[in-house]
C-alpha cells in the first residue's frame, strides 16, 4: 500500500508534514502534550510573544458564535525571556519544530523579541503577528498599511537569517497589497488568515458579550473567507509560499487549503473542541492521499482544476 | 504527568432530579483515568457543532456497568448546551475530555469536612463524600437550594453523608424544606454551636463561594472552592477562563482550578 510522503517545504524550511499548530491555540508547545505531542506535527507556533509579559484583556474574553467563536484575549503572554528560559529547552529536547509568534507595539518591540531568540538554538523561524496597533504611529495596525508592513518586515529581516513569516490580517483593506509588501520586506512566507473582526451581543442584558466589545472570529465560520484569501494571494504571487489557516477541522479541509495554493496549514480553534484533533487530521490527510493516489502531498499545492466555462 | 483524554462514550441513562436538573450516566468504550472529586469534564455530542464548544461539568461519580466504566454528571438546564442531553436519545455518542483541572486536596488526619453545596454545585461534593466514605474522614453535607422542589436528591445525599459518619443539613432560601436561609448561614450556625471542621469544601454560585470563604476565615478553617467560568477549551490553552487572584494576577479556572484555596481569590473583582 502507498505510504504518502507528507513532507513539505515552506521556502527553505522543511516540515515533516503540513499540519502546524496555530498561535494562541496550543499554548507554548507542550501544554497539550498528553493529547498531541508537538514533535508529531509539522510545527508548532507559540502564543504571541512580546518583549515583556502581558496581562491581557479583562473578562469576558471569549464568546461562542454559530460555527465559531470570538476572542479578545488581549495577547496575554509570559514574555520572550520566560519562554526561552522555561519552555524552549523541553521543546528543543523533543525536537519539535518551533515557530515563535512575535508581536509588539512598535517595530522595535518585534526586533527585540527576535534578537532575544536569535541566541537560542531550537527555534525554526518566526511568524510576525501584524494585527496589532502600532502605538508609535497613531495606532493603525501594522498589517493594514503596506508601507508600514514592508518597513516592519525589513527591520525584522536584517536581524535574522531564520525563516520569517508574516501573518496577514484578513481585515486589511488591500490583502494582496499587504502580501506583496511582506514579500518586498523579505518575508519567506505569509500565513493567512488571522481572526476576522467581529462582535456579539447579549440581547437580554443589552450588552456586548466581550469586555472589549470587538473580538476576532475564528473556527469553521471563517473557512470560506480564508480559502478565498489564500487563493487570491497565491494567484497574485505564485512564488510566495502561503501557510493557510482559518476554520480547518479535518483532513479534507487541509486538502482544500492546499489546492487553493497553501504550502502548509495551521489548525487553531479546532483544538479547543478536540485537543487531539491534529493527529486525527494527519491520519485523514494520509488516507486521502492513499485513496486518491497522491504520492507526495506537496504536489497538491495550487493543484486546483479549472472549471469549464 | 497529568492524564487527560478525549474519550468516546455513550449516553446510557438519564433521570430527573428536580424540575430544572437531571442526571446522566455515560458508558465509556474503554478504561478511563482515575478522577479526583472536584475535577470536571468537557462534554459534547460526537456529531454536530451546535453549540460550538463543549460544556464543562463536574464529575458527580464514577462506576462500572457490566465491564464498561461509567460516569455520572448532574446538569441544570440553563441554555442550549445544558438542554441538549435532556433531549438526545439514549445511545447518543458523546466525546468526553477529562478528567480536567485540579480537584479537592488530600487532607491530613483527623479529617472533618464541611461540604457546602449551592444548587447544582452538589456533584463534586457528592463525589467527594462517596470517596471519603470508608476513610477516617467525617463529612457533613450542607445542601442548599432556592426551594424544596429544587433540593437535589436529599435522600441520596443523606445516605452519602451518613456513610462517613456525618450529617445532612438541608437548607432552602424560602424555608420550604430544612433550615430557612442561605447554606453558608447554616454552616455559620453549626460552627457557632460548637461544631468543628478541619476543612470546608464549597461549590455553587460565586457569591456563595465568597461567603463560604469568609466563614472559613472567621473560624480559621481552610476553605477550598470549586469555581466556574465560561470555557472554550477546558484544557488551558485559550486563556478565556481567567479569574483574578488577590495578588493582582489571575489563574486559569480550568487548569489552576477549578478547585482553589478560597483565600487566593480576589472576590471583589471576581463576583
Ligand atoms: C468547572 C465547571 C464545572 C461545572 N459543573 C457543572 C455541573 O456539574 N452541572 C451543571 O449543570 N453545570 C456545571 N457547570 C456550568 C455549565 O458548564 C454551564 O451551565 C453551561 O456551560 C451553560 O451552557 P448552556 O449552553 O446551557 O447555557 P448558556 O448560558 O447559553 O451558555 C452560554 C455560554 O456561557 C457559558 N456559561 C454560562 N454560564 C456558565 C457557567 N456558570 N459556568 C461556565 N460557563 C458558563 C457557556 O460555556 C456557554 O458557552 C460547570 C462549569 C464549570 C466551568
Ligand atoms: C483564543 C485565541 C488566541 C489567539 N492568539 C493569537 C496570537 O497570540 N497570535 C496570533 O498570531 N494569532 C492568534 N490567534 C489566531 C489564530 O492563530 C488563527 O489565526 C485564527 O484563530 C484562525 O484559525 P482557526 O479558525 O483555525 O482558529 C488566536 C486565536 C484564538 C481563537
Ligand atoms: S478554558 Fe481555555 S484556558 Fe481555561
Amino acid at each position: 500500500m502507498l505510504t504518502p510522503d507528507l513532507h513539505v517545504n515552506v521556502g527553505s524550511l522543511r516540515l515533516a508534514n503540513p499540519v502546524i499548530a496555530a498561535s494562541g491555540t496550543f499554548g507554548y508547545g507542550l501544554d497539550l502534550d498528553d493529547f498531541c505531542p508537538p514533535e508529531k506535527l509539522g510545527g508548532v507556533v507559540t502564543k504571541g510573544l512580546s518583549p515583556r509579559p502581558r496581562e491581557g484583556a479583562p473578562m469576558p474574553r471569549i464568546a461562542e458564535t454559530p460555527s465559531g467563536m470570538l476572542n479578545a484575549i488581549g495577547l496575554e503572554n509570559i514574555g520572550v525571556d520566560v519562554f526561552c528560559r522555561d519552555k524552549l529547552p523541553a521543546l528543543r529536547e523533543r525536537r519539535a519544530v518551533v515557530i515563535v509568534n512575535v508581536f509588539g507595539e512598535s517595530a522595535a518591540d518585534y526586533v527585540r523579541v527576535i534578537e532575544h531568540c536569535e541566541s537560542e538554538a531550537g527555534i525554526a523561524g518566526y511568524e510576525l503577528n501584524v494585527s496589532c496597533p502600532n502605538v508609535s504611529a497613531g495606532g493603525i495596525q501594522f498589517g493594514h498599511d503596506p508601507r508600514t508592513l514592508e518597513e516592519l518586515t525589513a527591520r525584522c529581516r536584517v536581524v535574522t537569517a531564520r525563516p520569517l513569516w508574516v501573518k496577514l490580517s484578513p481585515n486589511a483593506p488591500d490583502l494582496v497589497g499587504t502580501a506583496r509588501a511582506a514579500a518586498a520586506g523579505g518575508a519567506d512566507a505569509v500565513s493567512l488568515v488571522n481572526t476576522i473582526l467581529g462582535m456579539a451581543i447579549d440581547p437580554l442584558r443589552r450588552l456586548p458579550e466581550l469586555a472589549r466589545t470587538f473580538g476576532g472570529l475564528s473556527g469553521p465560520a471563517i473557512l470560506p473567507i480564508a480559502l478565498r484569501m489564500v487563493y487570491e494571494v497565491h494567484l497574485a504571487l505564485p512564488e510566495l509560499p502561503v501557510v493557510g489557516l482559518g476554520g480547518i477541522e479535518s483532513g479534507l479541509d487541509v486538502v482544500r487549503f492546499l489546492l487553493a495554493g497553501a504550502t502548509a496549514v495551521q489548525v487553531g480553534t479546532a483544538t479547543f473542541r478536540r485537543p487531539g484533533v491534529m493527529l486525527e487530521i494527519l491520519a485523514e490527510l494520509a488516507a486521502y492521499c492513499r485513496d486518491q493516489g497522491v504520492e507526495r502531498v506537496a504536489t497538491l499545492t495550487g493543484a486546483l482544476e479549472a472549471r469549464d466555462a | 504527568m497529568v492524564t487527560r483524554s478525549d474519550l468516546a462514550a455513550t449516553l446510557a441513562q438519564r433521570s430527573r432530579l428536580t424540575p430544572t436538573c437531571y442526571s446522566v450516566r455515560f458508558a465509556f468504550d474503554a478504561a478511563i483515568p482515575t478522577a479526583v472529586p472536584g475535577q470536571f469534564v468537557m462534554l459534547r455530542p460526537e456529531q454536530g457543532d451546535r453549540p460550538f464548544w463543549g460544556r464543562a461539568y463536574s464529575i458527580a461519580g464514577t462506576g462500572a456497568s457490566d465491564t464498561q466504566p461509567t460516569m455520572e454528571l448532574m446538569i441544570k438546564t440553563v441554555g442550549p448546551g445544558t438542554a441538549l442531553w435532556e433531549q438526545l436519545p439514549l445511545g447518543t455518542r458523546a466525546r468526553i475530555v477529562g478528567p480536567l483541572g485540579v480537584g479537592f486536596p488530600c487532607l491530613p488526619a483527623p479529617r472533618s469536612v464541611a461540604l457546602v453545596a449551592g444548587g447544582i454545585g452538589l456533584p463534586p461534593l457528592l463525589f467527594a463524600a462517596h470517596r471519603l466514605a470508608g476513610t477516617d474522614a467525617r463529612c457533613d453535607l450542607y445542601l442548599g437550594a432556592a426551594t424544596a422542589a429544587e433540593l437535589i436528591e436529599p435522600q441520596r445525599c443523606r445516605a452519602a453523608a451518613e456513610a462517613t459518619g456525618g450529617q445532612l443539613f438541608p437548607v432552602t432560601d424560602d424555608g420550604t424544606a430544612g433550615e430557612a436561609g442561605l447554606v453558608t448561614e447554616a454552616l455559620q450556625h453549626r460552627l457557632a454551636e460548637g461544631r468543628r471542621y478541619t476543612a470546608i469544601w464549597a461549590c455553587g454560585p460565586m457569591p456563595m463561594l465568597r461567603a463560604a470563604t469568609q466563614v472559613g476565615e472567621r473560624w480559621d478553617v481552610p476553605v477550598h472552592v470549586a469555581l466556574e467560568e465560561r470555557m472554550a477549551c477546558g484544557v488551558g490553552v485559550c486563556l478565556g477562563c481567567i479569574i483574578p487572584t488577590s495578588d493582582g494576577a489571575h489563574i486559569r479556572t480550568c487548569s489552576e482550578g477549578p478547585v482553589v484555596d478560597g483565600s487566593l481569590i480576589d472576590w471583589e473583582t471576581a463576583c
